[in-house]
């Protein structure tokens, strides 16, 4: 089928409207959140409703396109891009179906916004709990492909945690329920399976997410350090002694600067070296005895300062700071990295340190703004993407960065996804083995690898591997 | 595991008659490697495999062929890695879980999983079978705590999936996917699991429960949305409380947990609830032994609010099974009922009834009752056992289906 041909199939299901042909209306479909990369997709196309889309993903499969499903493109890891192939817009299907209060469940299309949900539920006293900073804007349905995580994952746990079911079309046009939220089904985790699946496995037609109690009482501290080695060692110590913090999350001076001089400025002290941004919720009863805790942890490993939020005003602005770090950053380039990586706790005082000699040695100016409760790193570097030079040294940056968190016994994504940034850093933690086991569960779900093709595992990875083991 | 001796005593000797000479004694690798050798010699002659960890609950009665010889990994044995400061450990598949619990104990952590049966039971077949218990709805399901797994797939391949950090999205998921999958996709040889934190200071409550489901649907619901944030809540019956001396009705055991401000606060409210009593931690070890020996347990589950329903409906189909025993994880929604050995010839049709109900899933039953529960043949998970173990030599005639 020609591309004229198929733009008009496609018209015919969803309405001219929702049909992207045109290059100049496609640019903005060339990028994701991850700078550095262009690929602009062949056709754009937005169905409206469940039926629009079941029968999109149908005219695909019958005419063998390749396509790639789009939230809102917020994503870090360019695993939005669609070089050439057909983007599947999910962010109109915006429907929260049903919520089942009592029993704190929701089923929700995929285009809901993250924030939206919470919002949805609050009137039962609810929320969504996984909070990427970019859920005022990015999709639940995009959230389950990437295994998104956020700041209250700490204590609260991940996408993975909070799906109970999925209805889902498989790239070939079959529609199939995984899990289920009336209770335990016999067989695989077919749910666990296709959540941080990145668009590879199908596009989800619906989800049903565990919905979470608001707590009785929260608590929002900052503590304020002169160095990023005494801030490194005090998350461990809060870790170390079974304080389970809401969130625990660590900004470096650069990112205190650059939130301070923005919009977004939280009142974070701009001449500390670092600060701990911490959440303590639960029960009122008792919980002032743990802010004690976490306060005493925080002076006795070097803090000049820890203040708490007296109100509400000031907790959310402390969190805003956070939350718009990334976005503040805007003003001091053009572009920028926002990196991902893990660590085990224990290691961050000497990793940080690391990476700030590879920024050092770079020319590069290295952002710290990161879960430090677990160990999620988001080394972000701020350049200008047009200068060949410098565009080089992140790259270089960036590759030193990603082996010094391997090496001390990381992954190089902790929840923005493989995509196609990190494609070729799989093979330095996965064997040849594991990854074509990883393509032997993919060709599962799409034999023909349709579905946002080229990423996660690199292709030489199945090729290699498919034709030998029987006989080795 | 939920593992045991079942009804296949016989292939504990290893291989049926036909096998081929290697494979008619069990194989007791040390290691990976050894295990991947065993595998892979055992596909080429298409010998299928029964997968051991401590052997207690061996087939949970499903009908495994006879030729099948015992692959017992309890070799694969000690913690390898364990640093408190980052709350993971990675550990042989043969290790128990009474072991991981010493060695996190002293650095007041502990892996959250208890499982129902002894603490003999093996990390791999916790894992392989998504074995949990009371703690699972606070602290995490097999699921959320497997960070990272090292496997042998069917044809004797090692694979590992996920890592040694508490999160981690690279890839596709192979640790979700062999988790629960009863050692059908691969033999699991070493875990690396998230610990928790001990509480600081916990309590356990026995609240009475209503015998009127109405009335109990209320109580349960009011527990759910009490100011608690208990580490288990477990409805259990009288049956139960009566064999361990404590008479009374049915009851809600709460496991009050927090530092000693909170759960005095925690204690109070659920002493407003109704007539409560503090019980010792030591109720919960009894719990995880209600099952004797060769009993069958099922487990019948729904939406936490149909808890009550459930309940009264199974209490009502087993009212005339002398000993049959129930237990609720109240906000996953599971019940669990323990019928003991001797009620054998009435487990199928009363599986086949409870059924009719609500999501029914086999723990350990006699053959027939198996046959009454609906066997898993969806297109994904005939393709995903197709592309793990393409032999089909891995624990044959449990869980999975076959191609």
């Amino acid at each position: 089928m020609s591309h004229d041909a198929l733009g008009a199939a496609l018209a015919a299901i969803v309405g001219e409207r929702q049909v992207l042909v045109r290059p100049s209306e496609l640019l903005v479909y060339a990028t994701d959140g991850l700078p550095g990369y262009r690929k602009q997709p062949g056709i754009a196309v937005f169905p409206r409703t469940r039926d629009e889309l079941v029968q999109v993903v149908r005219l695909l499969a019958r005419e063998g396109v390749p396509f790639v499903p789009r939230g809102a493109g917020t994503g870090l890891s360019g695993g939005a891009l669609a070089d050439g192939s057909v983007l599947l817009g999910l962010n109109r299907l915006t429907r929260v179906l049903s919520v089942d209060a009592e029993n704190r469940l929701a089923v929700v299309e995929p285009g809901v916004v993250n924030v939206h949900l919470t919002r949805a539920v609050a009137p039962y006293g609810l929320h969504y709990a996984p909070d990427p900073s970019s859920q005022a804007a990015c999709t639940i349905g995009g959230n389950v492909a990437e295994n998104a995580g956020g700041p209250h994952c700490l204590k609260y746990g991940v996408t993975l945690n909070h799906v109970v079911a999925l209805t889902v079309i498989l790239p070939d046009g079959d529609i199939v329920t995984l899990g289920s939220a009336d209770g335990e089904r016999d067989g695989y985790d077919l749910v666990g399976c296709f959540v941080g699946s990145e668009g590879c496995f199908g596009v989800a037609l619906d989800a049903t997410v565990r919905l979470t109690r608001n707590p009785q009482a929260v608590r929002t501290l900052l503590a304020d350090f002169t160095s990023m080695d005494a801030a490194a060692r005090a998350t461990s110590a809060i870790i170390a002694a079974g304080i389970v913090p809401a969130a625990l999350e660590m900004m470096d001076q650069a990112t205190i600067r650059a939130v301070e001089a923005s919009i977004y400025a939280a009142g974070y002290p701009t001449d500390a070296a670092a600060v701990l941004l911490m959440e303590l919720d639960g029960l009122e009863a008792g919980i002032d005895v743990d802010v004690e805790k976490l306060r005493t942890i925080c002076l006795d490993g070097g803090a000049r300062a820890v203040r708490i939020a007296r109100d509400e005003g000031e907790r959310t602005r402390l969190w805003q700071g956070r939350k718009k770090a990334f976005g503040a950053m805007g003003r001091i380039s053009s572009h920028l990295v926002v990196q991902d990586a893990v660590i085990p706790r224990t290691r961050l005082p000497e990793v940080l340190r690391l990476i700030a000699q590879i920024g050092a040695a770079e020319r590069l100016s290295v952002c710290n703004v990161f879960h430090a409760g677990d160990g999620n790193l988001h080394p972000n570097i701020p350049y200008n993407a047009n200068d060949p030079d410098e565009s080089a040294r992140v790259h270089r940056a960036m590759r030193a960065i990603m082996r010094a968190c391997v090496d001390a016994g990381g992954s190089v994504t902790g929840e923005h996804g493989i995509g196609l940034d990190k494609i070729d850093y799989m093979p330095r933690i996965f064997s040849p083995e594991s990854l074509d086991a990883m393509c032997r569960l993919r060709a599962v779900f799409d034999p023909a690898r349709r579905a946002n093709p080229g990423k996660v595992v690199p292709v030489r990875s199945c090729r290699e591997w498919t034709q030998a083991p029987a006989t080795r | 595991m939920r593992e045991s001796d079942g009804s296949g005593d016989k292939m504990l000797s290893g291989g049926g008659p036909g096998a081929p000479a290697a494979f008619r004694s069990p194989l007791r690798p040390r290691d990976t490697a050894d295990v991947a050798d065993a595998v892979r010699d055992a596909a080429a002659l298409g010998v299928p495999l029964r997968i051991r960890g401590a052997g207690h609950w061996l087939d949970a009665g499903r009908p495994v062929p006879a030729s099948a010889c015992v692959l017992d990994v309890s070799a694969l044995r000690g913690i390898t890695e364990y640093n408190p400061g980052d709350l993971t450990l990675t550990a042989g598949a043969g290790t128990t879980l009474a072991e991981i619990d010493e060695a996190t104990r002293a650095n007041g952590q502990w892996l959250p999983l208890d499982p129902a049966g002894a603490t003999t039971a093996t990390l791999g077949a916790t894992l392989a079978t998504a074995s949990c218990g009371p703690l699972a709805s606070a602290l995490g399901l097999p699921r959320d705590l497997a960070l990272g797994l090292e496997f042998v797939d069917g044809r004797g391949i090692v694979v590992r999936g996920g890592g040694r950090v508490v999160k981690n999205v690279a890839g596709f998921d192979l640790v979700r996917l062999t988790v629960g999958a009863w050692g059908t996709l691969g033999v699991i040889t070493e875990a690396t699991v998230r610990l928790r934190a001990r509480p600081e200071a916990e309590c356990t409550m026995a609240l009475d429960a209503p015998r009127e489901t109405g009335t109990l649907a209320l109580l349960l619901r009011a527990l759910r949305e009490a100011p608690l944030t208990p580490i288990a809540t477990e409805l259990v019956d009288a049956t139960f409380r009566a064999g361990n001396g404590d008479r009374g009705s049915d009851a809600v055991l709460v496991r009050l947990a927090g530092n000693a401000a909170s759960v005095a606060a925690q204690r109070r409210h659920v002493e407003s609830l109704g007539t409560a009593r503090e019980l010792p931690a030591s109720a919960w070890d009894r719990l995880a032994a209600a099952d004797p020996d060769g009993a069958f347990t099922v487990r019948i589950s729904h939406r936490p609010s149909r808890v009550a329903d459930l309940w009264h409906a199974i209490a009502t189909a087993t009212a005339e099974i002398e000993g049959a025993v129930r237990h609720a994880s109240i906000e996953r929604g599971v019940v669990r009922l323990i019928v003991p050995a001797t009620a054998h010839e009435v487990v199928a049709p009363l599986v086949r009834c409870l059924a009719s109900h609500a999501s029914v899933l086999g723990e350990r039953l006699p053959r027939a009752a198996w046959e009454a529960l609906p066997a898993v043949t969806d297109r994904l998970s005939r393709g995903v056992r197709a592309a793990f173990d393409p032999h089909q030599i891995l624990n044959p005639g449990l869980l999975a289906p076959m191609a």
